[in-house]
């Protein structure tokens, strides 16, 4: 019998599609996988049984009824508790009041029962008892633990629902060997209650410890659900990748260059910092570096590192023979160093700016520029935004009035009046259409092709495969593998981006 | 490399850093403190109990009001019509005591619909920021404006008195000590009940982050709406105290007070986001500006210099706190 059945729920925000069709069926007595490469739909899935996300359409039972989640508070009426990925928990509240948040036990119809809170929690704070780190108390406040920690608090936070479905959208991410042998053992006595658990996570070997069946998800679709005990991981990868999986990158989109002879753009030697431990690479001047993985490696956490946005960090960096140690990101822009991120919002546009302001920033600092001309200042500037075929009705509209994707045109062209060394490029792509991705990728070649060094670091695999010379796996905070020539294939970067760091 | 040496854990807070987690108010004490030995360095006959006793029953009604404040910050909202709703309630009961003839009857029916009336105040804003999801520094900004209307509408011209029974109670003695002793005793036996409520705690769990509470499965919308309640409550509860003090009925007493009770909870160490907040801080702080208000007053200021000093000091206090607060912290 199944505990919850999905019959083609999907969800659409605007024009993109984040569920396409889901169905799954969940057994009582089951972990059930999901598995599917970043931004294919697993947590707006999980997060539509959790009643977080409203569905457009399809069917939700529980127990073979029809149901209507109208909100997280009635999942959790029927029987339905979830491990948010990025976390659910109060920073400025204590580990017990966050564990029973949901249902803080009350007397006289108003006052919190710290008695009766303090037990409940202690029941799911003991059940990590010995594992759970320094620092670790019921009274201690949540903002005040490391990351294992809290993930920790989360799932606690998720047991003490005692819900009969529970759902872990990658509960382990942060989590040491001996936590997640814990967090196992105490799955293996909630299969044996009957519990319906739906379990996410990018680690092939937990997927083979704790799972029982695994539902494949590929572009917002669930495409095959099989017995993990019948299957092996390279079918399963071969799933989720879809049918071009063993062709090597299309024809079409071979690198930029083919030689690059002319010498080290920039060297990174042993660079570790927050996120990443000893990262060594070299790009050559003309080269598409690709860093590929899943998401949150330590990917970004490199390129930041580099561009002197991050605090604290060891290692060497050169570019061109000089030494770089960049203190901050005006220090890296004056050599030569360039950076564009996928968060816009937060790293890029100025908001309610006109558009000459937001392309020629880079160009006052690099040309400790004090006061300009307006008739001056275009003619630097229409070049660059002309060579990215943005779209603008004038100069002085505010870059708001632009769409996502020729906001980002703006945001590069700001890096092309004075070219750079060095391009670092942290997921540039993120959220903006089609046809702003392939000018955008003409543009980034065309810059290889003039002797720039880039990095690139996509989130969809397809870029890099598309682009890279070479591709560069990140797992865990370090590179894992090295994929060139003929490697660069959809099916090796998956390998290598899911296999146990 | 290991990963521990990469995530220094900050695990254990060191002993200052505990305690202004358990005591978040005590940076706004010390500075009350040093104002009090201020005011009597300069003038000493500022700190004689009848002079401290004045001081309070001054500045109880802007206590209420940031205690009132406090109440919406903890949910990461603001109330900008706490001093409308002030005023409202504060001629409204005037004019209630006066119609039913100034009798103890008159009074305690005046008390009850005055605080009906802060709850329903409350309540309006509560719809209107959380249900509607209107902006909360406008909505209530707006609502501030016609909460105003209304007061104006009941009492057009400031200055009708309020009954004798009513200001002579609050600014006289019961059993040898001051009226003013007995609100304190109580305010601090509510303040402590309501710590421990259910609500308090969702409050501050919203303040936190909205997204993460409605994640949780709290009723959002409808901790905020009783936060706003909770607000419009204590702004009745101060309406008292100053009517008590004033004595008399003025549509627009309470306008300039809203921003004052905002600085309060701010001196107080509370967090203007939301989540992380202290009632005993705000009264501190509520504390801090009149005892500002007096200092300057003691040191001899000319009047035409006495806003500039106040700001300034004001802003002097503000600053330390803050470098206590981080002090203490990192």
């Amino acid at each position: 019998m199944s505990k919850l059945t999905l019959n083609g729920v999907s969800k659409a925000y605007g024009a993109t599609l984040a569920l396409r069709r889901g169905d799954l069926e969940i057994a009582a007595g089951e972990v059930h996988v999901l598995m599917g490469s970043n931004g294919s739909g697993k947590s707006t899935l999980c997060k539509i049984i959790a009643g977080s996300v409203r569905p457009d359409g399809g069917e939700i039972l529980i127990d073979d009824r029809s149901v209507t989640i109208s909100g997280p508070q009635s999942a959790r009426e029927q029987g339905i508790g979830i491990f948010y990925q990025e976390l659910s928990l109060a920073a400025n509240r204590s580990v017990e009041e966050n564990v029973c948040l949901a249902m803080l036990p009350v007397k006289a119809g108003i006052f919190v029962d710290r008695a009766a809170m303090k037990a409940l929690a202690a029941r799911y704070i003991d059940l990590f008892s010995g594992v759970s780190g320094d620092g670790f108390a019921a009274e201690t406040l949540v903002g005040n633990l490391r990351a294992d920690q809290r993930q920790l608090v989360e799932i606690m936070k998720a047991l003490a629902s005692e819900a009969p479905i529970l759902i872990f959208d990658e509960p382990t991410s942060a989590l040491d060997r001996a936590q997640v042998d814990r967090f196992f053992h105490i799955l293996r006595g909630l299969k044996r209650d009957g519990r319906g658990i739906i379990f996410i996570s990018h680690r092939m070997d937990e997927i083979t410890a704790i799972g029982d069946r695994v539902t494949i998800i590929r572009d917002g679709e669930t495409i095959k659900t099989l017995n993990l005990s019948e299957t092996d991981p390279a079918t399963v990868i071969r799933l989720m990748v879809g049918g071009a999986g063993d062709m090597p990158a299309s024809q079409s989109s071979a690198p930029a260059v083919a030689s690059f002879a002319a010498g080290a753009a920039m060297t990174v030697d042993r660079l570790s910092g927050a996120g990443f431990r000893n990262v060594s690479f070299e790009v050559a001047k003309g080269e598409i570096l690709g860093l590929g993985g899943l998401h949150g490696q330590g990917q970004s956490a490199v390129l930041r590192a580099i561009f002197g946005a991050s605090s604290e960090m060891s290692g060497e960096i050169r570019i061109g023979g000089d030494r770089f140690d960049a203190k901050s990101p005006r220090d890296a822009i004056r050599r030569g160093c360039a950076y564009v991120s996928g968060d816009r919002g937060r790293d890029g546009v100025i908001a309610g700016r006109p558009i000459i302001e937001n392309v020629t920033p880079i160009h006052y600092l690099r040309d400790r520029l004090m006061i300009a001309r307006p008739s001056s200042l275009k003619a630097k500037a229409m070049p660059a935004l002309e060579a990215m075929h943005t779209k603008f009705a004038s100069l002085m509209h505010p870059i708001n009035s632009l769409s996502g994707g020729n906001q980002q045109k703006v945001i590069i062209a700001r890096w092309l009046i004075d070219k750079p060394d060095v391009l670092l490029l942290d997921d540039p792509t993120k959220g903006i259409d089609l046809s702003a991705k392939a000018d955008l990728f003409a543009l980034i070649r065309q810059l290889a092709s003039e002797g720039l060094g880039i990095l690139l670091y996509s989130s969809e695999d397809a870029e890099l495969l598309g682009n890279a010379n070479r591709i560069l796996v990140f797992n865990g905070g370090s590179v894992t593998r090295e994929l060139t020539g003929e490697d660069r294939t959809r099916y090796n970067l998956y390998q290598a981006a899911y296999e146990a760091a | 490399m290991t990963p521990t040496t990469i995530e220094t854990p900050s695990a254990r807070p060191g002993g200052l850093k505990l305690w202004l987690e358990r005591y978040p108010f005590l940076p706004a004490l010390i500075i009350v403190v040093a104002l009090l030995a201020l005011n009597g360095a300069f003038s000493p006959n500022s700190l004689s109990y009848r002079s401290l006793t004045g001081l309070l029953s001054t500045y109880m009604a802007l206590i209420m009001l940031a205690i009132a404040q406090t109440y919406v910050v903890s949910a990461g909202d603001i109330d900008l019509s706490a001093g409308a709703t002030l005023s409202l309630v504060n001629v409204a009961i005037v004019v209630l005591m006066e119609k039913w003839g100034g009798g103890a009857g008159a009074v305690i029916g005046a008390m009850i619909c005055g605080i009906l009336l802060g709850l329903a105040c409350g309540v309006i804003n509560g719809i209107v920021v959380a249900a509607l999801r209107l902006q909360a520094i406008v909505a209530t900004f707006a609502t501030s404006i016609f909460f105003t209307g209304v007061a104006l509408y009941v009492m057009p011209v400031a200055g009708t008195p309020a009954p004798a029974l009513f200001w002579r109670t609050y600014g006289g003695r019961l059993l040898g000590l001051p009226f003013v002793f007995y609100v304190l005793a109580a305010l601090a036996l509510l303040l402590f009940l309501l710590s421990r409520t259910r609500l308090v705690t969702q409050l501050l769990a919203v303040g936190d982050d909205q997204q993460a509470a409605y994640q949780t499965g709290l009723p959002v919308v409808l901790v905020r709406i009783k936060g706003y309640a909770l607000c419009g409550l204590f702004s009745a509860l101060a309406a008292f105290c100053l009517t008590g003090d004033t004595a008399s009925g003025d549509p627009l007493v309470g306008s300039k007070m809203t921003l004052y009770s905002v600085a309060a909870v701010v001196l107080g160490g509370s967090a203007l986001a939301g989540g992380w907040t202290t009632v005993v801080g705000s009264l501190f702080g509520a504390l801090t500006i009149g005892l500002v208000n007096s200092l300057v007053f003691f040191m001899g200021t000319p009047s035409e210099w006495q806003n500039f000093v106040q700001g300034l000091a004001i802003l002097l206090v503000l600053m330390a706190g803050v470098l206590a607060g981080r002090r203490a912290r990192a």
